[in-house]
């Protein structure tokens, strides 16, 4: 018993060791800034959409998945379970590492923002998938692929909230959506721009400020929200 | 430089528990029965995990007051329902809008609650936990709530090798717990399997349950697993728009899952409100259904049972009652 331990124990040290090395020789991040136009983005600070809605956010949180890099030589990397909570509140999660040797210029980044249908199908899942992320419906099973909640004086409603909870995996009101950046041929970390303030002002909050359900609403809010993603433009 | 060793250590307890064996379970698919839907692959069943869920079931902990557990709407007795209340209760005493469903072979289950809303066995316990006239508590509140209790960091260390508690281990253990809860021990089965006889009557109900029932309660389950407007009024108090509230789709209006029949004498009231106290009650449903519209190709011809038929299928209903599972020790109230 003692000595089956002792291997072990020397078996993860020299594991722990290559992988950490490995991890700062290899790896390359996605860098995530969440702005509101040119402002980084602040939770309960004041900003002013195109449409002239006060407003001011308090969640925002999306999964990010599926990350798939294709190189100018043609060549593709996809992530294997690349599933990723991105939330405003864990700066964490605002950087992806991906761990694959990358001396080749990337020539296109694809993404998925939400989780797909088969995923959402699959029961009980762990880490950023895990129900307690807040991030799954109880009443009919499916991920919320995005939340974005907050106020705003042109919202009549209780405390003038806003609240955006989007999702669904069944069609015809299949929220997932792709989003494909080409970062002209950089070999260093992608920063991607997320401007919240595009969505805004493709939103009346007076109107629409409240979708807790998949549906038409909720496809639409998906269709504006792949408009968020930019490379960072320096 | 120090977390370096913390990480060690920690990979170093882990594997010293996962020297540590867990027993396992194997499903027992009743013979003839059809293949179970639940894929087993991904949350393999060990006795560990089963006492774990088993444990999870009863304990009032999954709610924001620690006053409700599973067990308070799902009693064994019954059938795994909560007998008595035509729209169950949860915390502080409020009142739901539907009647708690029995739990049975839900291996072979497909879809979940009334209007099929939840699509895995595993997220289904999610749907009480967060519901606010149910346990009104969050899968996140609960974990926290374990992870200060001796007993839990004992049991999930138990059935999984470590202390560690997380949402999923705690879905995939209640699940363990519910995929075990196999009723196919009935006079019913007994007569299939040539080990006991109908009486005459049975007999007969029999005969009238193959001619009027069995196309949405098919053998062996007891049910289609489809979703049926069976034709009873709506309760204007409720309002309740079946299945259509999850597909939107208006062909799925008033359509709510067909249940199991198994164990039926036990499971009353019966229908997704609870309207009918008796199966008698039930029956002259189906007898009067000729002015009903919108009913499917099943029962466009009300079942025109006579007095002595109607006793009759009652009687073969009975036949469902499986005591062997409604008395099982290892599905009661866990005692240490």
């Amino acid at each position: 018993m003692i000595k089956k331990i002792s291997i072990c124990f020397i078996f993860s040290i020299l594991f722990f060791q290559v992988t950490v090395a490995q991890k700062e020789k290899d790896s390359l991040i996605i860098d995530l800034h969440l702005k509101f136009g040119k402002q980084d983005l602040k939770l309960d600070e004041k900003y002013v959409s195109e449409r002239k809605d006060t407003l001011q956010i308090e969640v925002f949180k999306f999964y990010l998945s599926n990350i798939s890099i294709q190189y100018v030589d043609k060549s593709i990397y996809n992530q294997r379970d690349s599933y990723h909570l991105i939330d405003i509140e864990n700066q964490n999660s605002l950087q992806i590492p991906i761990n694959k040797m990358n001396k080749r210029a990337i020539e296109k980044i694809s993404f998925t923002i939400g989780i797909d249908s088969l995923t959402s199908v699959s029961g009980a899942l762990q880490g950023d998938l895990d129900p307690t992320k807040g991030m799954y419906w109880a009443w009919q099973s499916g991920y919320i692929n995005m939340k974005i909640e907050g106020k705003s004086s042109s919202c009549n409603t209780r405390e003038n909230e806003f609240q955006f909870h989007i999702g669904g995996y069944l069609k015809p009101h299949y929220s997932m959506r792709t989003v494909i950046l080409e970062p002209r041929a950089i070999t260093s970390n992608i920063a991607i721009d997320v401007d919240i303030a595009t969505l805004f002002s493709e939103l009346a909050l007076s109107k629409t400020n409240s979708i807790m359900i998949p549906g038409k609403q909720a496809m639409e809010i998906a269709d504006f929200s792949v408009k968020m993603f930019q490379i960072e433009s320096k | 430089m120090k977390s370096k060793y913390i990480v060690l250590f920690g990979i170093l307890v882990s594997l010293a528990f996962a020297i540590k064996e867990t027993n396992p379970i194997y499903f027992k698919r009743p013979k003839s029965w059809p293949k179970p839907h639940y894929d087993f692959s991904k949350n393999p069943l060990t006795e560990e995990g089963f006492q774990l869920g088993r444990n999870l079931f009863y304990d009032p902990i999954l709610s924001r007051d620690n006053t409700i557990s599973c067990a308070s709407c799902h009693l064994q007795a019954t059938g795994f329902t909560h007998v008595d209340h035509s729209l169950s209760h949860g915390i502080d005493g409020k009142i739901g809008t539907r009647n708690s469903m029995a739990l049975m072979n839900l291996a072979w289950s497909k879809s979940f609650m009334w209007d099929g809303g939840i699509n895995h066995l595993e997220v289904q316990p999610l749907n009480p936990i967060t519901n606010p006239v149910e346990m009104d508590e969050t899968l996140e509140h609960v974990v926290k709530k374990l992870q200060k209790s001796d007993k839990y960091q004992r049991l999930f260390e138990n059935a999984y090798g470590d202390s560690k508690i997380t949402g999923q281990r705690i879905l995939k253990a209640l699940t363990q717990f519910e995929l075990l809860l196999i009723s196919s021990n009935s006079k019913y089965d007994k007569v299939i399997r040539k080990e006991a006889i109908f009486t005459d009557q049975e007999q007969k109900g029999y005969h009238l349950f193959k001619t009027n029932c069995v196309s949405c309660h098919n053998e062996p389950l007891f049910t289609s697993e489809k979703f049926e407007n069976n034709g009873l009024a709506t309760d204007t108090t409720i309002n309740d728009l079946g299945r259509m509230k999850i597909t939107d789709k208006k062909e799925d209006y008033l359509r709510f899952k067909v249940p199991t029949l198994r164990n039926i004498q036990f499971t009353f009231p019966y229908m997704h409100d609870g309207r009918f106290k008796t199966l008698t009650e039930v029956i002259k449903h189906y007898n009067s259904t000729e002015n009903v519209r919108n009913l499917p190709k099943e029962l466009a011809k009300p079942m025109n049972l006579s007095d002595n038929d109607r006793v009759d299928l009652v009687a073969f209903l009975k036949t469902l009652t499986d005591n062997e599972f409604l008395f099982d020790k290892r599905f009661s109230f866990p005692k240490e």
